[in-house]
C-alpha cells in the first residue's frame, strides 16, 4: 500500500468519531421520547440533536467509511498505487471542512431541519453549505476511484477487474447519479432561499428532488457490505466464492434499479400520481433481486466453506463455520438482521401496507435495523479486518470483536423489535415529548424504556467497537498480512465488457430515469404549482 | 470495446426487463387499475386515466368533492414572495409616517405607556404588517387604531412596517424579578402535549420557523402580553389565522397567562 | 469438490426465477388490492396557493370540518398548521364512504389516524385527500407524523367516530364534536 494506508485510517477514524458522538446523542433522544425524564430537554435541543444524530450518521460516517475502504481496496485489489493522491487529501480536507461547519451551526440551534431538509423550512445557510462539501468530496473520490479502474484497465488489457474494485466503482458511479437529486434541490431551491435571495419554494419539487437521492443512497452505504460479503467473507470462512459473475450482476443491478425508485418515498403524498407511483413500485420489486441473489450466492459460498471444514448433511455446514473470526460472526449476525429488515422493506414498498406504516416508528425502526444493523456491523467487520494491515499489528483481542459485535446485534434488535411493533399500534415520528397521560400512549411506555435498554447497549457497543480500534496501538505483536480477497469457484480469464465497465449501464440508468422521473419531475414546471413561504428557523423574528 | 458480441445478451435481457416493468406498469397502473376501479364508481376511463396520471385532481375510484363554500376569512392579509421581500427592505416613506404613530407608540417604537400601547421597536415586520392591515380591513378592532388605520394605503403599511422593525428593541430594565416557575419555562420551551400546546418558543421564539406573522413577545409589557391572550381566550381578538392563538389561549389557566406574559416582559434576548 | 459452472450458473438462475416470482406475487398482491378493494395511494394532484389559503371559500375558516352534502356524501376538511389541526376534532360516521380533505398554510405535515389506513403527507400548495371507511365507533388519534417545526410534538386531533344512527347533521349537513 502506498498512498491508502494513512487515507484510509484518516476517513475511518473521522466517520467512527461521528458516530460515536451520534450514538450518544441518539440514546438522549430515545431518553428524551420516553416516560423516564430526560435532562436538557427542549424542543429546540431536541430537533438540533436529531438533526445531528441523522447529519453524523447519514452523511459523515456513511461517506468517509466508504471513501477510507474504496482508498483501500482500489490500491489493495489493483496493486498499483492510487492515482492522484493530492486529490485524495484535498477531497479529505473539503470533507472535515463541510463537516464542522455542519456540525457548529447545527449546536448553534441555528438547523433543526432534520438530515432530510424539510423545506420551506429552511436554517443557515452554513448548514447545507457543510453538506454540499462533503458530497463535493466525495465526488472527488468517485472520480479517483473511476480513473484508477481505468488505469488499471488499460494496464491489463482483456482482464478483469478484480470484483472489490468493480463494485467499488459500480458504487461511485452510482453516487454520482444519486447526488444529483439533492444536488439540485440545495443548489437550486434550498440555499438560494437560505441566502435570502428566494421568499418562497416549490415544495412537491424539492420533495422530488429528494427522493431521486433518499433511495439509491442507502445503496450507497450498503454496498460496501456486500463487497465484504462477496470479496471478503469467502476468504474468511474458509472457502471460494459461489460465483464471480453472479457478483457483478448483483452490483451492476444495485447501480441501474436503485435510482428509479425514490418516488417510494412519497407514496403517501399528494403531488405524485398513482400511475407513477405504481411503475417505480414494481421497479422497487426489482432492487429486491440483487439482495435475494447476494443471500443465495453467500449463502452457496459458505456452504462450500462449511463442507471444506468437515460439515455434513443438510445445516450441517453452518455449525462446521469458523464463527471465532469476526468476520464471519458479522456476516451471521447481518444475515439475520437483514431478514428482519428485508421484510419490513417489503411491506414498506406496497403502498396499502405502507398506509399503515408510514411516518410511524416502523420506519425509523426499519431503517436502523437494516442500516444501523445489516450495514454498519459490516462496517465494524470491515474495519477490524482491514486495521492490522493498515496499523502493521495484529489484532489484540479476537474475543473483545465478537462481544463487541454481539452486543450491537442484540442492542439492535432489542432496540428495533420493539420499536417497530410500536409502529404498527401507531406510535408516530420525530417526537419529543410523548403524552403518556393519554391511555393509549400510556400503554408504549414499556416498550419505549425496552427500546431505550437497546439504545444504551448500542452505545456501549459503538464506544468499545472504538476501544478495540484503539487498542491495535497497545499490542506489540507484528501483524503478518493474509491473503485478503476470495476467490470464485471458477475465477473467470474474461469477462463481457458488460461486466468488466459501465457504459451500457450508464445508458440504462439515464433511460430508466428518463421514465420513471421525467414527467415527474416535469409536472412541476408544467402546472407551476403555487411555492409555500420559507420559514426561517435560523434568524431572529 | 462496444462491439463485444458477449455483450449483446446483456443489452438484450437489460432492454427486455426495463421494457417488460415499464409495460406491465403502464398497462395495469396507467390503464387497467384506473379504468377498473372508475367503472365501478361511475367514472368515465377517460377521467379515471387523467386523476391516475395527475393531470386531474381526485382518485380514479372515487367521486370528486365539489365545494361550493363562500369565502369568510377571519383576516384579509394575503402573503405573497413579493410582500416578504417588502418587508424586509426599510423605508424611508415609514420614517415619514410613523410621526403620527410616536404619540402612543414612540418615536423610536418604544412605548410611551407600555400597558396600554405596544412597543414596536424591534418587532417582526410580518407581525406589525399583520395586525396594522386587520385594524385597517376590521379584522381587529381598536377604538384608537381603526381610526388611524383605515385610511393608510396597503404601500403605507408595509413602508411602517418596515420602518419600526428596524429598530432596536427596548433593554432590560434593571430591576430584579423573580425567577419564572418551572412550569412556566417548561411551557415556554418544551409545551404541554397534554393539552396539544406547543411551546411558545416554537411560534414566537427566535429560530422557531414558526408562523410568519407570529409577533417576537420579547420585552412587551406584562399587561399588554396578558389582555391580548385574554382576549383570545374570551374570544373577543379572532384575527389569528386558523385560530392558532385563540386554541392556545383557551387552554392555558389564568395563573399562566400572568406567568407567561411576566417571562416574556423579562426575557433576555 | 467438483462444481461445474454450468451448475452453478443453472442453480443461481433457478435461484433467480424463485425471487423474481415471489416479487411478482407481491405485486399482484398490490394489483389485487387495486382492482377489489380499489386500494390506492392518497395522490391528488390539485394545488392550493397556502399563502392565501385562509382567504379561499373551501379551506376557510367556517367551512372546516365534516358536512354532508346534498347527494349525502360525507366530506371532512381540516387545516393542518403550525402547531394544531382546526378543527382539533371532527365527527365521521361509521360504515359509510368518507373522504378526508386535508391543507396547509405554511410548511409540510402529516397525518395518520391510529388503528385505520388514513395516512397521508399534506404538503403546501396541495390539498390532499383520503377517502375510507371508518369500521368502529370509538375516538381515534390523529397526530401530525411529520416534522414540521418545533411544536410538532403537541400537533394532534381526534376524529369520532359515530355509529351512523347517531351521525346527524344539521341544516348546512354539518356535523360537529360540539354538538355532542
Amino acid at each position: 500500500m502506498t498512498h491508502a494506508r494513512n487515507l484510509t485510517l484518516a476517513h475511518l477514524w473521522i466517520g467512527f468519531i461521528a458516530f460515536a458522538i451520534a450514538l450518544v446523542l441518539g440514546v438522549w433522544q430515545m431518553w428524551s421520547r420516553s416516560p423516564l425524564p430526560a435532562p436538557f430537554l427542549t424542543a429546540s435541543t431536541y430537533f438540533s440533536s436529531v438533526t445531528a444524530h441523522g447529519t453524523a450518521m447519514a452523511y459523515v460516517l456513511t461517506t468517509f467509511m466508504i471513501m477510507g475502504f474504496g482508498y483501500y481496496v482500489a490500491e489493495t485489489s489493483l496493486a498499483r498505487p492510487l492515482p492522484a493522491p493530492r486529490w485524495a487529501w484535498i477531497a479529505f480536507w473539503l470533507g472535515v471542512v463541510g463537516t464542522v461547519m455542519a456540525v457548529i451551526t447545527i449546536f448553534s440551534g441555528r438547523a433543526a431541519v432534520l438530515f432530510t431538509f424539510y423545506p420551506p423550512l429552511v436554517g443557515s445557510v452554513f448548514y447545507y453549505l457543510g453538506v454540499v462539501l462533503v458530497v463535493a468530496a466525495s465526488w472527488i473520490w468517485c472520480v479517483l476511484m473511476i480513473v484508477a479502474m481505468g488505469q488499471w484497465k488499460r494496464a491489463n488489457p482483456g482482464r478483469p477487474v478484480p470484483l472489490a474494485m468493480f463494485a467499488t466503482v459500480a458504487n461511485a458511479v452510482m453516487w454520482l447519479w444519486t447526488t444529483a437529486g439533492v444536488a439540485a434541490e440545495l443548489l437550486f431551491q434550498v440555499i438560494p432561499a437560505a441566502l435570502g435571495l428566494k421568499a418562497q419554494i416549490d415544495v412537491g419539487l424539492s420533495r422530488t428532488l429528494f427522493s431521486w437521492t433518499l433511495h439509491a443512497i442507502v445503496y450507497f452505504w450498503l454496498i460496501p457490505a456486500y463487497i465484504a460479503f462477496y470479496t471478503m467473507v469467502p476468504q474468511a470462512a474458509g472457502g471460494r466464492l459461489y460465483s464471480d459473475t453472479m457478483g457483478r450482476l448483483t452490483f451492476v443491478l444495485f447501480l441501474i434499479y436503485s435510482l428509479p425508485v425514490g418516488i417510494h418515498h412519497l407514496l403517501m403524498d399528494p403531488e405524485q400520481s398513482n400511475a407513477f407511483k405504481f411503475l417505480q413500485v414494481a421497479l422497487t420489486a426489482l432492487v429486491s433481486v440483487p439482495t435475494l441473489l447476494t443471500v443465495f450466492t453467500i449463502g452457496a459460498s459458505l456452504e462450500i466453506a462449511g463442507r471444506l471444514r468437515g460439515g455434513r448433511g443438510l445445516f450441517g455446514w453452518i455449525g462446521a463455520l469458523p464463527w471465532e473470526r469476526p468476520l464471519m460472526l458479522a456476516t451471521g449476525l447481518s444475515f439475520v438482521m437483514l431478514g428482519f429488515g428485508g421484510f419490513g422493506g417489503l411491506i414498506n414498498m406496497s403502498y396499502g401496507m405502507n398506509a399503515m406504516v408510514h411516518n410511524t416508528s416502523w420506519v425509523t425502526a426499519h431503517f436502523h435495523l437494516i442500516f444501523g444493523g445489516t450495514v454498519v456491523i459490516m462496517y465494524f467487520a470491515i474495519a477490524y479486518t482491514i486495521w492490522p494491515s493498515l496499523t502493521g499489528r495484529a489484532a489484540p483481542s479476537l474475543a473483545a470483536q465478537r462481544t463487541q459485535l454481539w452486543l450491537w446485534f442484540v442492542g439492535m434488535l432489542v432496540m428495533t423489535l420493539p420499536w417497530h411493533y410500536l409502529g404498527l399500534l401507531g406510535q408516530w415520528r420525530r417526537v419529543a415529548t410523548f403524552n403518556y397521560a393519554d391511555p393509549i400512549i400510556a400503554a408504549w411506555g414499556p416498550w419505549v424504556i425496552v427500546s431505550l435498554v437497546g439504545g444504551v447497549l448500542l452505545l456501549v457497543s459503538g464506544l468499545y467497537f472504538v476501544y478495540n480500534l484503539l487498542q491495535f496501538a497497545v499490542t506489540r505483536e507484528a501483524h503478518v498480512p493474509a491473503v485478503l480477497y476470495a476467490t470464485a469457484v471458477h475465477p473467470p480469464a474474461r469477462v463481457p465488457a458488460a461486466l468488466n465497465g459501465f457504459r451500457l449501464w450508464n445508458v440504462l440508468v439515464a433511460v430508466l430515469m428518463v421514465l420513471a422521473y421525467g414527467y415527474p419531475l416535469a409536472q412541476f414546471f408544467v402546472i407551476d404549482p403555487p411555492g409555500a413561504l420559507v420559514h426561517r428557523v435560523d434568524q431572529r423574528r | 470495446m462496444d462491439a463485444d458480441p458477449r455483450d449483446r445478451p446483456f443489452r438484450l435481457w437489460a432492454s427486455v426487463a426495463i421494457l417488460a416493468v415499464f409495460a406491465f406498469s403502464v398497462l395495469f397502473g396507467f390503464v387497467l387499475l384506473p379504468i377498473i376501479q372508475g367503472r365501478a364508481a361511475g367514472i368515465d376511463a377517460f377521467t379515471s386515466i387523467c386523476r391516475a396520471l395527475g393531470l386531474a385532481p381526485g382518485s380514479p375510484a372515487a367521486p370528486q368533492p365539489v365545494s361550493d363554500a363562500k369565502a369568510h376569512p377571519t383576516t384579509r392579509v394575503a402573503w405573497s414572495a413579493g410582500l416578504m421581500d417588502s418587508l424586509a427592505r426599510p423605508s424611508a416613506a415609514g420614517a415619514s409616517l410613523a410621526g403620527a404613530c410616536a404619540a402612543c407608540h414612540g418615536k423610536d417604537g418604544r412605548s410611551v405607556d407600555p400597558k396600554l400601547y405596544p412597543d414596536l421597536a424591534g418587532q417582526s415586520a410580518a407581525a406589525i404588517y399583520k395586525q396594522l392591515s386587520d385594524f385597517k380591513s376590521g379584522s381587529r378592532k381598536n377604538a384608537v387604531m381603526t381610526a388611524l388605520a383605515q385610511p393608510l394605503t396597503e404601500e403605507q403599511v408595509v413602508a411602517l412596517a418596515a420602518h419600526f422593525a428596524s429598530f432596536p428593541v427596548r433593554p432590560l430594565p434593571p430591576a430584579q424579578v423573580a425567577a419564572p416557575a418551572a412550569a412556566i419555562e417548561r411551557l415556554v420551551a418544551r409545551g404541554d402535549p397534554a393539552r396539544a400546546i406547543a411551546a411558545c418558543n416554537a411560534c414566537h421564539g427566535d429560530r422557531s420557523g414558526g408562523p410568519v406573522e407570529a409577533p417576537r413577545l420579547s420585552r412587551q409589557s406584562t399587561q399588554y402580553l396578558a389582555a391580548q391572550l385574554r382576549a383570545f381566550k374570551a374570544g373577543e381578538r379572532r384575527n389569528d389565522i386558523y385560530s392558532r392563538m385563540q386554541s392556545v389561549a383557551a387552554a392555558l389557566e389564568d395563573s399562566e397567562i400572568d406567568g407567561l406574559a411576566a417571562y416574556y416582559s423579562n426575557e433576555p434576548l | 469438490m467438483p462444481l461445474a459452472e454450468e451448475a452453478i450458473v443453472r442453480s443461481e438462475v433457478r435461484w433467480a426465477a424463485v425471487a423474481i416470482s415471489v416479487m411478482s406475487v407481491i405485486m399482484l398482491a398490490i394489483i389485487y388490492a387495486g382492482l377489489v378493494h380499489h386500494i390506492n395511494p392518497p395522490s391528488n394532484i390539485e394545488t392550493i396557493d397556502p399563502k392565501t389559503l385562509h382567504l379561499s371559500g373551501e379551506f376557510t375558516e367556517a367551512n372546516l370540518g365534516t358536512r354532508v352534502a346534498a347527494d349525502g356524501r360525507v366530506t371532512s376538511r381540516i387545516v393542518a398548521t403550525q402547531f394544531t389541526f382546526l378543527p382539533r376534532c371532527i365527527v365521521v360516521p361509521a360504515s359509510r364512504p368518507v373522504t378526508l380533505r386535508f391543507a396547509t398554510p405554511d410548511v409540510i405535515h402529516g397525518v395518520l389516524v391510529t388503528g385505520t389506513n388514513v395516512n397521508t403527507m399534506i404538503v403546501p400548495g396541495y390539498v390532499s385527500q383520503v377517502h375510507t371507511e371508518f369500521t368502529r365507533p370509538g375516538d381515534l388519534l390523529m397526530p401530525c407524523h411529520e416534522y414540521c417545526g418545533l411544536g410538532h410534538s403537541e400537533m394532534m386531533a381526534t376524529v369520532r367516530v359515530v355509529p351512523p344512527e347517531r351521525f346527524k347533521p344539521d341544516a348546512q349537513g354539518r356535523v360537529s364534536c360540539d354538538a355532542r
